[in-house]
């Protein structure tokens, strides 16, 4: 008989814990406004993306973007140890270590025709493929979110919110991603992006924030 | 036969530890409460949980909810009863949750969650979801790749009430719908159930016979999905699955269902009692309350190297 206070008390407790940080008073049509829960979640991250994305993110990857060549040597001693040098883990023990990186390297083999374009490079010189850049419209994977420690999963609702946070984060970048104009294959191409790793043998695929000829 | 008997006793034997409290001497007990383990998968959590609390020098206390918020809740109450020293929880509902676990909290008994996720943070000591959706994103991506980014296709949807038949739903769409040349011509519940797949199934096949592709909520709905397929004569259809189970394992290597998601069940579960340990040895876990597990795609290349929800290396 003691249940009932006691559901009602932690009833309340819960109620007193936010489920999300940013809790505005709805005031539907009233600018800046953000509605609580998943109904908020476009909007809320459109604005936390206005505020961090060209202002934090890009510039953070640009600046701890490791040469491609160094992280194939320190992969060389393992991915954890690579990690902890040039990497940012995502939430949890066991999960992908994240690289921001930059190289170069002349394009084997391109496919623009499918949604999920992509560019086959050789970096090292040796005529095969080495490296895959997604370029868009459709990007696999949260690369661009975890390449480096500015989102934490902790500070998010939960997966859904998380993961639109890198959906959109993948939009952004590569609808704003040019090209060079005329045929890829042959062309030497720079870059820089991120890239997520299970192991260290994982093919790399690498997100692009930015190709050049 | 003997899994239900066993749960059986646990359960009653719960049950008295909370109308006998005094009697309640369990020491060092950690209670595992997850879904039926009529899916696979909710059994291999418990498995690898008890496995590793035994392992610890822990006596165990399973228990079931059926995914019954009310259930649960008297399930905590037998649990703090009996003074266990930490509680191991697969959910049952992200928001019916936040109360049981807050009771357990009060009560001086840590919580420790896996699968699923709830609400609210600073109520259970750990939260290690499994990344749904970025699973299905994954299974998604597979299934586009083998429908070659075009054709008729229909969803089979979980069951309602648990959180993940929404997430995998929508990471499914996330990466689908950017697709404008995949229709989708079905879309429907099977409510995680291989038989309720099948009817679903046979009844899409007879309004959609152009379909090319099936994307399954679960294993088991594309177990029973498969099964229509092949009924129809309709073994050309791409069904992809989620979960990693090993009928569906055994399905993919003889070339039926074409890929599924891995949840690492049993890994998970281990991890919640190593964190609980270290929880009730030192009072912290020195990690983050929420951890995000990823789920790995299953196809022709790794499917052999899968066993009760693990993957070997």
């Amino acid at each position: 008989m003691t249940r009932l206070p006691l559901v009602a008390l932690a009833l309340l407790a819960a109620m007193g814990l936010p489920a999300c940080k940013i809790v505005k008073t709805p005031f539907p049509g009233e600018g800046g406004a953000i509605v609580a829960g998943e109904a908020g979640d476009d909007a809320r991250i459109a604005a936390l993306l206005d505020e961090t994305l060209d202002a934090t993110l890009l510039p953070l990857i640009r600046e701890k973007a490791v040469a491609l060549a160094d992280l194939r040597s320190a992969l060389a001693g393992g991915l954890d140890a690579a990690g902890a040098t040039y990497g940012n883990r995502g939430a949890g023990e066991g999960a992908a270590w994240n690289f921001a990186v930059k190289g170069a390297g002349k394009v084997i083999a391109a496919n623009l025709e499918s949604r999920a374009r992509k560019a086959e490079l050789d970096t090292d010189g040796d005529g095969k493929a080495d490296v895959t850049l997604q370029l868009g419209p459709v990007i696999k994977g949260s690369s661009l979110r975890d390449a480096v420690a500015l989102f934490n999963f902790g500070d998010f609702r939960d997966q859904i919110e998380f993961a639109k946070l890198g959906r959109v984060i993948n939009d952004r970048v590569s609808a704003g991603l040019k090209l060079p104009e005329s045929d890829l294959i042959g062309q030497t191409l720079n870059f820089t992006g991120a890239v997520t790793l299970t192991k260290a043998s994982d093919p790399l695929l690498v997100t692009a924030i930015e190709v050049t000829p | 036969m003997n899994m239900k008997r066993r749960l059986l006793m646990t359960v009653m034997a719960a049950a008295m530890a909370g109308a006998l409290p005094s009697l309640a001497a369990a020491a060092d007990t950690i209670a595992i409460i997850t879904p039926s383990h009529d899916n696979p998968f909710f059994k291999a959590e418990a498995d690898g949980a008890a496995a590793k609390a035994k392992e610890l020098g822990y006596e165990v206390m399973v228990l079931v909810h059926d995914d019954d918020a009310n259930k649960q809740s008297e399930l905590f109450d037998s649990a703090i009863a009996a003074g266990v020293k930490a509680i191991i929880l697969d959910n049952a509902g992200a928001d019916a949750s936040v109360a049981a676990v807050q009771k357990a909290k009060d009560a001086g008994i840590p919580s420790f969650l896996i699968d699923r996720e709830i609400t609210a943070t600073g109520v259970a000591v750990s939260q290690i979801v499994s990344n749904n959706y970025q699973g299905a994103q994954l299974g998604a991506e597979e299934f586009v790749k083998l429908m070659g980014e075009t054709g008729e296709y229909a969803e089979l949807i979980g069951k309602e009430s648990d959180t993940n038949a929404g997430i995998r739903s929508k990471g499914y769409h996330d990466v689908i719908d950017q697709y404008p040349d995949l229709k989708m011509v079905a879309s429907q519940t099977a409510n995680w159930s291989q038989t309720e797949a099948y009817t679903v199934m046979e009844s899409m096949l007879q309004a959609n016979p152009g379909i090319k592709g099936v994307i399954s909520g679960n294993d088991t709905m594309a177990m029973g999905a498969w099964a229509a397929l092949e009924a129809a004569g309709r073994t050309d259809v791409i069904v992809v699955g989620f979960d990693g189970s090993n009928d569906v394992r055994d399905s993919i290597a003889k070339g039926g269902i074409k890929a599924t998601v891995l949840q690492p069940a049993y890994a998970q579960a281990q991890m919640a009692v190593m964190q609980a340990d270290t929880f009730i040895k030192t009072g912290s876990t020195g990690v983050d309350e929420k951890q995000l597990m990823d789920c790995v795609l299953i196809n022709a290349d790794n499917a052999a190297k899968l066993e009760t929800f693990a993957l070997s290396e």
